[in-house]
């Protein structure tokens, strides 16, 4: 089957300084792909690459099927990460606009989209009159108002409340369920390990892990244990890290250290509330691999 | 390619709308119109000549009129103090061999009106006894007309419609590049600041957004011309310089041919001030690089005598193909009738050439430059980026 997205050996450098460097992966039609590292890694690049705003230095990018990118503009959305609409338009007339310029013509779809995202009331009001947040649900709106095949989110839950964090994921994976292929760049790994089946990880312009979520995290084992608990916490023996945030503590075990013992060590000191060994998460996947 | 009209549309529609644009468009003839007519409504209606009371004092012993004559100079400054009259003259003895007089009046101001008078009185009594028509004629003694002879020794009657209508073609055409090229900057540099623009180049290709912005904010900064020039036609027909505008004929293909160069003359300019939104961080600094070419624009009207008096001198070759000096070289060329043929036809290529380059560079330098924000790219960088 045709690949959505092909990067093979892209290269991108600015000033003589290397932003990308030669970074090959693909996307599979349907999948809910995540682009992950941490700020400046070189996310936004690649995005602007797959877009034809920028070109590569090197390598190839080839989107649904075509090297061409005038081809294929129209059947992909785009929510940038530098959010940015015209103030004094309204809401319609802003969707409208952006629908005209993918060849999208009339306004069912954009209405329907603003009743998802509970925004239908304020259709008419001027984009300087919205709230943050509810600006940053019209540019998700017209990311996707084409109705396009591929959609690339750059940043999609910075500045969103829990409510609409809710709403944007909820809306990103009825996508994924209509068959849209979606890939979603982020800093927050943590928030697209539940949602992604596979990711490519970056850091400093190169990729350093690409494959499954399930399949990367069980390469590094099961050495992981999330605790919550009341008290005060102390160190225990066998663990090797522990990453603390109130009463929730995320704790990386000695190779070969017992769980059980761990668990009586703690129950010692504190009163548990929840006990569970998984696997380590994206984030000290991310922190082990470039420390290595 | 229909995605630059939607973005042309897109551009005239939301700024025509901007209050800027109003303001401007409206606000700007206001306040002239109040700088410059204010004044001379003012100085109407408080110093009309019904308000003029002239005396005199004879020391010649000879002059009379309708003017209050007084016998010496105490009585007269007396009555000017006591406000019985404005203004008072005296004629010394040896008038006739100085042709001295002096003038008194409570304020000093320009003394056009009152010098006509007392002229007119004057002439009056110099020429006493000679028929009323010479009178008349040595008021005013020439009406002129005049004709050039071309080789056949045929005459034309000249009149001053080319040249008038060169420099108004001058003038519209600069007004027209100030405005919209304030416009496109803008219109760039703002998308830019509000980040629209990396939406906007997902949808469509640099060309389309470049082409689609030098259309829309072009046709914005036409609109705006276009209604100064009917405001300003309003005043003019209705007052006294309906005169001068009657006297004016325009031919037929000068009309076109200043239509194209107009039209030409405008796209060079207004692709030359996307690219420069493009490259500035901040609008105020588009402006300044802007203002070069502007003036560059600008230079044939400041060496227009070179022009039409030596159409073969270097300059005058240089500025007649120069894609940013041509336009208004050639109006003015054309309009006084020194030009060849495939001179106007050479230039015209030219600019349409220029058009396509200028276009082409400008979408490199767009592509390369846009999404560096807040880094103004370097000469030689934009070098690299036009390669």
């Amino acid at each position: 089957m045709e690949k959505t997205v092909e990067v093979s050996h892209v290269s991108k450098s600015f000033n003589g300084q290397s932003i990308v460097k030669d970074i090959s992966f693909d996307i599979s039609p349907g999948e809910i792909f995540g682009l992950i590292g941490p700020n400046g890694a070189g996310k936004t690049t690649i995005i602007r690459m797959l877009l034809d705003i920028i070109r590569p230095d090197s390598g190839q990018i080839k989107i649904l099927g075509s090297g061409q990118p005038e081809e294929t503009k129209d059947m992909i959305g785009y929510l940038p990460e530098e959010r940015g609409l015209y103030r004094r338009l309204t809401v319609i007339n802003s969707l409208i606009y952006l629908g005209a310029l993918k060849n999208y013509q009339g306004k069912k779809r954009a209405l329907e989209l603003l009743e998802k995202m509970e925004m239908l009331q304020h259709k008419d009001k001027k984009l300087s009159e919205l709230s943050k947040g509810m600006q940053q649900k019209i540019q998700l709106i017209a990311a996707i108002c084409h109705d396009p095949q591929l959609i690339i989110l750059d940043e999609p839950f910075s500045g969103l409340d829990p409510v609409n964090m809710k709403l944007v994921k909820e809306m990103i994976l009825d996508l994924g369920k209509e068959g849209k292929t979606i890939l979603i760049s982020t800093h927050m790994m943590d928030q697209v390990e539940r949602m992604c089946g596979r990711i490519f990880m970056m850091h400093r312009g190169g990729g350093v892990l690409y494959g499954s979520v399930a399949e990367i995290k069980s390469r590094f084992g099961k050495n992981t244990v999330f605790l919550e608990f009341e008290g005060e916490f102390k160190n225990i023996p066998g663990v090797k890290k522990s990453n603390l945030s109130g009463n929730y503590a995320e704790l990386i075990l000695e190779d070969g250290a017992d769980t059980q013992d761990v668990l009586k060590a703690i129950a010692r000191d504190v009163r548990v509330g929840r006990f569970e060994v998984s696997s380590p998460s994206l984030n000290e996947i991310f922190i082990k691999v470039v420390e290595e | 390619m229909t995605k630059w009209i939607t973005i042309a549309k897109h551009e005239f529609a939301y700024n025509v709308r901007r209050k800027e644009f109003l303001f401007v468009t409206f606000g700007l003839p206001l306040l002239m119109f109040a700088l410059i007519g204010l004044p001379v409504f003012l100085a109407a209606s408080t110093t009309g000549p019904e308000k003029f009371s002239i005396g005199y004092v004879d020391n010649t012993g000879t002059f009379g009129g309708n003017f209050t004559q007084y016998t010496n100079e105490t009585s007269a400054k007396n009555d000017i103090i006591d406000g019985n009259i404005t203004h008072f003259f005296v004629i010394p003895a040896d008038y006739r061999s100085t042709g001295k007089i002096e003038i008194y009046s409570r304020k000093s101001r320009m003394q056009g009106t009152i010098e006509g008078e007392i002229r007119g009185f004057l002439l009056d009594n110099l020429l006493k006894g000679e028929n009323k028509d010479i009178v008349e004629r040595v008021k005013n003694p020439i009406k002129s007309e005049y004709f050039t002879l071309n080789e056949k020794g045929e005459s034309s009657k000249d009149d001053l419609s080319g040249f008038l209508i060169s420099i108004a073609f001058a003038f519209f055409f600069m007004l027209t590049i100030f405005t919209s090229s304030n416009f496109l900057l803008q219109g760039v540099v703002e998308e830019k600041e509000n980040r629209v623009i990396e939406i906007l180049l997902s949808s469509v290709s640099h060309r389309e957004l470049l082409t689609g912005k030098v259309f829309g904010l072009g046709a914005v900064g036409l609109t705006q011309v276009f209604i100064w020039q009917a405001m300003g036609i309003a005043v003019l027909s209705s007052g006294p310089a309906a005169l001068l505008l009657a006297g004016i004929n325009i031919s037929i293909p000068l009309l076109i041919f200043a239509s194209g160069y107009f039209i030409l003359g405008y796209l060079v300019f207004a692709c030359i001030m996307a690219g420069v939104g493009a490259v500035a961080t901040t609008s105020r600094e588009g402006q300044q690089i802007a203002g070069i070419f502007t003036m560059i624009g600008a230079m044939p009207l400041i060496i227009s005598q070179l022009i039409l008096s030596k159409p073969d001198s270097i300059i005058s070759m240089i500025f007649s193909y120069f894609p940013l000096t041509s336009p208004i070289t050639m109006i003015m060329r054309i309009s006084t009738g020194n030009v060849k043929y495939y001179e106007v036809v050479l230039s015209l290529i030219i600019l349409t050439v220029s058009i396509l380059v200028i276009l082409e560079l400008v979408v490199r330098i767009f592509r390369a430059s846009l999404l560096m924000y807040g880094k103004k790219p370097t000469i030689s960088e934009l070098i690299k980026y036009v390669r």
